[in-house]
């Protein structure tokens, strides 16, 4: 009797137990499977002259992943972000982003690499068709010229074309207003500075017709001495000077050219002037510079800007960059459309994405725009200003409405090829 | 075909064999990459070997041909359309042209003088690759991709025939190039590398000798640099850059310059420790930095030459231990 009982009971508690046990040994495997980890593949430049870009990329990026994963991840997968150094060379760019594909398993491509290297792994891009967010190229053909236009290929970075557009509409009011009418350019001597001063100075000449340009020096990239570039321009004797150095090149031509006194001989346009890392690099930073935003906290001055600039150098110990706001900008991308798509597939990102507009600290109006036509950011921040030698460098920014940047870009276009 | 040939030829046939049945071993992708890499740069570096270890003309400037090659076959892909093959044979003999008249030039000279020369050359390439915008793409390198049409039913779109292609090209580089070095004219070769006023009063034409490695060099070398362009769908300003040239002769140091597949090791380590390094390291210059200090102070010659010296040196030994046993060849 008893044992009929026991066995009965045992028979149940046995089912139940088995049940129970079952359940909760399958949940994590249940819950893992909803949740896998989405691997996102980042290769950037994290050694070498540009190594700090990089890094602030990576350093941005981390960030955002973090926010995201807090508030559930994409489409509910946690991110892993997978960053690899690809020195900036474009053959180890494609290989590392093949690798990142291939052997990590990562199903998207942030691409924060600089143009060259960008060019290499939009041809990854190509033949793997992952979808691919390139975060640092500013040269403008990578998304106008529809011969290298990808479906699942998108810029979330500022342009060339745009950046010029409204530095030459800030020049030329100043030199109406000032009667600056002899001008000289100073310019790394490879495709960005070529194509970005002939830009500007388009530009500029078409807002102010009276503009010459008396002499034009072409130093290096990665030049370390410009005694020979500073005593052409100061000879010259121009009203005023553009320049699309950067970096390093750009705070080396500053400490130097300030100890011949150019820049109270002629006033001085920098387009990559007012980034922190340029900003705090040169020893005596001359007041009156003018500059392009590149990354500022106080532009726009927005609380939403300056929260995130504040949380970036608490987290890090420095300012960031202008490649921290574009790769914090596609994650933001990234998560947005992933909500809207309600799913991490390659090719539904792609289709959300084209046209997507989302809220942002770095947009003109609030608000950034993933352009359907050529799969590219507008509606960014841009403007210029004068700099002063600290905080917060350039205390006011002028900038001119997107709708003309576009009526000028679609020229431009049209002037290339591009439409 | 004598003895030496069919057993080279043997040699290259189970080594295309043993990397035809790799894509059945594994389906990692990366692997197949990795072999591709090494087709390129094994190809460049054993050309550069030609030049160095076979020539004693140490060139700084090879990745000329190599940024050439990559150049060559992207452009005339873009533009002109030629089956792969013919695009493939055109850009080759148009290396060979251009080595022709640099080399007519450099090997007129001798030691750091040819060095710094054929270095100047490649520096005028890489001029005219960053001036030359619009056919090359300037700085920015050849974009838009590289078309691969299908030809003889084979698709080089496709990536595991792309891998047997390039392994293919690797094979049989090398056993032209190991033909070359194994025949009179490699044996003339070293003859000149060793004493050259010898060899001109024994008859043979020094300069010609040397223009010919020079020309045979840098078509190899712009073979690598087409798998190289094949790879990344690309060419780019740093194929033809002076780090170019240094990779590979780090490589032929690394390797070995005695042995004929020396580069070719080298050019596998090398490869291994900067994709291991790099994934797991920030700082792999640092650990490159030291392998290199390892090599040239530790062993003193490259990785090959000292297995084989090693080998030697045993075999020297033991026959010194059983002199009689040596001597009935037991």
């Amino acid at each position: 009797m008893s044992r009929k009982k026991l066995s009965a009971i045992s028979r149940r508690s046995f089912l139940k137990a088995g049940a129970a046990v079952a359940g909760t040994v399958s949940m994590p495997w249940v819950a893992s499977a909803q949740a896998k980890t989405i691997k996102i593949g980042f290769p950037t430049i994290l050694s070498g002259r540009v190594a700090q870009l990089g890094n602030s990329s990576r350093n941005s990026a981390m960030m955002e992943v973090e926010k995201i994963n807090a508030a559930g991840g994409l489409a509910g997968r946690p991110i892993e972000l997978i960053a690899r150094d690809t020195k900036g060379q474009p053959q180890e760019a494609a290989r590392v982003a093949r690798e990142l594909i291939n052997t990590d398993g990562c199903e998207l491509l942030i691409d924060a690499e600089a143009s060259t290297g960008a060019f290499a792994v939009h041809e990854v891009a190509r033949d793997l068709g992952i979808l691919c967010m390139h975060t640092n190229s500013e040269t403008s053909s990578l998304s106008a010229d529809p011969k290298l236009r990808l479906p699942n290929a998108f810029r979330c970075a500022r342009q060339g074309v745009h950046d010029s557009v409204i530095g030459g509409i800030y020049a030329a009011e100043i030199a109406n207003a000032k009667n600056l009418t002899r001008w000289a350019t100073c310019s790394p001597d490879y495709a960005y500075g070529r194509d970005t001063t002939a830009e500007f100075v388009g530009y500029l000449k078409r807002f102010a017709p009276k503009v010459e340009i008396i002499t034009e020096v072409w130093p290096k990239i990665f030049q370390p001495d410009y005694t020979e570039a500073i005593t052409k321009l100061i000879q010259a004797k121009p009203q005023a000077l553009y320049s699309c150095l950067w970096g390093g090149d750009l705070t080396s031509f500053i400490d130097q050219a300030s100890i011949y006194a150019l820049f109270s001989q002629m006033q001085f346009y920098a387009v990559n002037m007012a980034d922190y890392t340029a900003l705090t690099a040169v020893k005596n930073l001359p007041p009156g510079i003018h500059s392009g935003n590149r990354y500022i906290k106080t532009f726009p001055a927005t609380p939403a800007n300056a929260t995130w600039g504040d949380a970036y150098r608490a987290k890090y110990g420095e300012y960031p960059t202008n490649w921290s706001w574009q790769n914090a900008l596609c994650l933001n991308f990234l998560s947005e459309a992933a909500k809207k798509a309600n799913s991490t597939d390659g090719k539904k990102l792609a289709e959300v994405l084209r046209g997507l507009k989302i809220n942002s600290p770095f947009g003109a109006d609030g608000t950034v725009t993933m352009r359907a036509e050529d799969q590219t950011i507008v509606g960014y921040a841009i403007g210029w200003g004068t700099t002063i030698p600290k905080e917060p460098y350039v205390p006011e920014m002028k900038t001119s409405p997107w709708a003309k940047v576009f009526e000028l870009e679609a020229e431009w276009k049209k002037q290339k090829g591009y439409a | 075909m004598n003895t030496s040939l069919r057993k080279d030829f043997a040699f290259a046939l189970a080594g295309f064999l043993a990397l035809a049945l790799l894509p059945a071993l594994t389906s990692s992708t990366a692997l197949l990459d990795f072999v591709i890499r090494c087709a390129a740069l094994g190809l460049f570096a054993t050309s550069l070997n030609l030049l160095v270890g076979y020539g004693g003309m140490v060139s700084f400037g090879h990745g000329l041909f190599f940024g050439l090659g990559a150049y060559s076959f992207g452009i005339i892909m873009q533009r002109l359309g030629m089956p792969i093959p013919l695009a493939i044979l055109v850009t080759v003999i148009f290396s060979g042209l251009v080595a022709l008249v640099v080399g007519a030039i450099c090997v007129r000279l001798t030691e750091i003088y040819f060095a710094f020369v054929t270095l100047a050359f490649q520096m005028l390439v890489h001029s005219l690759i960053i001036a030359l915008s619009q056919f090359t793409g300037g700085d920015q390198g050849l974009r838009g991709g590289i078309p691969r049409p299908t030809f003889f039913g084979i698709n080089l779109a496709d990536h595991s025939q792309l891998y047997l292609f390039c392994a293919g090209l690797l094979v049989i580089g090398l056993l032209l190039m190991r033909h070359i070095v194994s025949s009179p004219f490699g044996y003339t070769l070293r003859m000149v590398r060793d004493n050259a006023k010898r060899a001109g009063f024994l008859g043979i034409n020094v300069y010609r000798t040397r223009l010919t490695a020079f020309v045979l060099a840098g078509m190899f070398a712009s073979l690598g640099g087409v798998v190289m362009s094949l790879f990344v769908s690309g060419a780019y300003p740093e194929f033809a850059f002076w780090t170019m040239s240094g990779e590979a002769v780090f490589i032929v140091m690394l390797g070995g310059t005695a042995a004929f597949l020396g580069p070719l090791v080298g050019t596998v380590v090398l490869l291994l420790l900067n994709d291991y390094v790099t994934r797991i390291a920030e700082h792999h210059g640092l650990v490159l930095g030291l392998v290199i200090l390892f090599v040239a102070l530790g062993l003193r010659k490259g990785l090959l030459d000292y297995v084989m010296d090693w080998r030697a040196a045993r075999r020297i030994r033991a026959e010194e231990a059983h002199p009689v046993s040596a001597l009935k060849g037991d």
